[in-house]
């Protein structure tokens, strides 16, 4: 089975300012995403998402390893195709109105004149912008540059979209929007890769997380998986043994009742890695300090 | 995937809207016709026929002046300014090659120049026209061979400054490439203009050349730079003389070569960069 997108052992380094010495921004990375899912990769800032990101697209070229999308090279600009990619903070050419750059994005696709004509109207509607398709983007604000972004990143219909941050900047009701948005663009069959600090909309919204820390592999796995609270698994069953356990199940089921593993929220679990990583490295450097 | 020059023209059309939409070269072209315009203020003086030489060395040299300036600020701010503003990670991750972008980007800003150049000889050809026409009405006599003004000349002139800037445009192009600034890039740029037009000396001292360190040195930049005195010919023009078509066809050969050197390593650089 070919992934939608594979990384092996990737390793990125960025020289520093001082000679000789290295900034491992990704630091032998392993993932794998499925097809059809919708995959969020998380991590503190500078953590390295966005260089992963940039890795995938072949903005960056890789130190060690390699990525694949569908199975090939990322360095083979046809695979493009079928890749739609929302930079973090974008920023888009100040002089063009909205529906024009959507349009030359679509024709750089190859896609005819009045055919990207029609893409860009309908992206420009599903993304909520309708009413700025004509307004020169120079004037845009944060949200909507990272609407247009998003409209940019569907065209050509790709079956793989890489979001840096698609709801950074957007309102609450526009996060909302967007959040369905991606929902619907699973339903067709399409995969999703995002990053996002916003961890309750990731938490409704993905299927698999990965959760980096200075470029390394903190966490992976499905959302079911990983959010099971082992504390409060146990809890429900307090003082019984397995036999027990299973009768008091049934007897909760037959007397009506609902059983459920509970699960901690993913903000728990963030902040659970996250936090423990970051208070011992805290503590080790007021050691070394001392 | 193959090399599509559709898509490198796709990116070079987007480069020429950016460029009409920027207020520099509407503001070059205010310039430039103020320029011109003001030759009009010599109206009061009467050289007779010195006088259209006159106008038609001060358009050849507005052409001269302005043309390396816009090609320089124009290649510089729409390559690398789009760069800085990381619009160019988008566009990068779509379905092209590099060398597309690159190509696109050079077409682009040289159309820019090219057009503005274009602009320079309508208005230095009506400028001579209008005053050569009120000059043989005051002082028929002096024209009895006819109109002096050959606007076949003007184009000639314009021509080969076209390509002398192909030549600096994809010079920019190669700075732009691999520099992290457009400030940076423009400032290469108008160094490297200035060195061109200087190149004689350094291939001169080349043929002179007495120490081997030297030699080498002179060589590594007579070869290296164009030589954009060869693209002077106003001094010709204005002195009567003509060119041979042959004359043409050499400047046009070794503007192409060295502006296809220059985009070569600047796609060179390009692939190997990282955003
Ligand atoms: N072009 C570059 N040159 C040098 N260092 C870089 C470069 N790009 C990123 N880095 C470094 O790599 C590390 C990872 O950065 P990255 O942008 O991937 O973080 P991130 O996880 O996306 O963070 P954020 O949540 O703030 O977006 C950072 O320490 C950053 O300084
Ligand atoms: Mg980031």
């Amino acid at each position: 089975m070919t992934y939608a997108i594979e990384i092996e052992s990737v390793t990125k380094d960025f020289p520093l300012p001082v000679r000789g010495r290295k900034l491992r921004a990704v630091d032998s990375l392993s993932l794998q995403v499925e097809s059809n899912v919708i995959y969020g990769l998380l991590g503190p800032n500078g953590s390295g998402k966005s260089t992963t990101i940039k890795l995938l697209l072949g903005l960056l070229k890789t130190t060690e390893g390699r990525c694949l999308i569908n199975g090939k090279s990322v360095y083979e600009p046809s695979i493009r195709n079928e890749v739609g990619y929302l930079p973090e903070a974008p920023y888009y050419y100040r002089f063009l109105t909205g529906i024009e750059l959507v349009v030359y994005f679509a024709r750089l696709q190859g896609i005819k004149k009045r055919e990207a004509l029609a893409q860009a109207e309908n992206l420009l509607f599903r993304v909520g912008l309708e009413d700025a398709k004509d307004n020169r983007i120079g004037t845009y604000s944060k949200g909507m540059l990272q609407r247009v972004g998003l409209a940019q990143a569907l065209v050509g219909d790709p079956s793989l979209l890489i979001l840096d941050e698609p709801i950074a900047g957007v309102d609450p009701i526009g996060a909302v929007d967007i959040a369905s948005l991606i929902r619907e663009l699973k339903e067709q069959g399409k995969t999703i890769l995002l990053c996002s600090h916003l961890l309750s909309q990731v938490e409704a919204l993905c299927d698999r997380v990965a959760i980096l820390e200075s470029g390394r592999l903190l966490a992976e796995g499905p959302l079911d998986k990983l959010l099971v609270s082992e504390e409060e698994k146990t809890l429900s069953i307090k003082n019984l043994d397995t036999e027990d356990r299973e009768r008091m199940v049934k007897t909760a089921i037959s007397l009506g009742g609902q059983v459920s593993v509970s699960r901690i929220s993913l903000e728990t679990l963030y902040l659970q890695l996250i936090g423990e990583k970051q208070r011992k490295a805290k503590l080790e450097r007021e050691d070394s300090d001392q | 995937m193959k090399w599509s020059a559709a898509r490198a023209g796709l990116i070079a059309g987007n480069t020429f809207r950016e460029a009409i939409r920027m207020k520099l070269f509407l503001l070059m072209l205010i310039l430039a016709t103020a320029a011109f315009a003001s030759s009009f203020l010599f109206k009061e003086f009467n050289f007779g026929s010195s006088e259209l030489k006159f106008i038609a060395d001060f358009g050849f040299g507005g052409m001269t002046l302005f043309g390396p300036i816009l090609a320089i600020i124009v290649s510089a701010q729409l390559f690398i300014g789009e760069i800085e503003h990381r619009t160019a990670l988008t566009i990068l991750a779509k379905p092209l090659y590099r060398s597309e972008y690159v190509i696109g980007k050079f077409v682009g800003s040289w159309l820019i120049t090219m057009c503005f150049i274009a602009l320079l000889s309508i208005c230095l050809i009506i400028a001579l026209w209008i005053r050569e026409s009120s000059i043989i009405q005051a002082d028929s006599e002096a024209f009895t061979t006819g109109r002096i003004i050959n606007w076949i000349q003007v184009c000639a002139f314009a021509l080969v400054q076209v390509l002398k800037l192909s030549m600096l445009c994809s010079l920019v192009a190669l700075f732009s490439s691999y520099a992290t600034s457009t400030i940076f890039a423009m400032s290469m740029g108008f160094l490297v203009w200035i060195a061109a037009q200087l190149q004689y000396i350094a291939s001169d001292a080349w043929s002179a050349g007495s120490n081997w360190l030297y030699t080498v040195l002179f060589a590594f930049a007579s070869l290296v730079l164009p030589n954009f005195h060869l693209f002077e010919i106003g001094d010709y023009l204005a002195l009567g003389e003509t060119i041979k078509l042959v004359a043409y066809l050499k400047l046009a050969l070794y503007a192409i070569v060295y502006t296809a050197f220059y985009l070569s390593l600047a796609v060179v650089a390009f692939n190997r960069r990282e955003f």
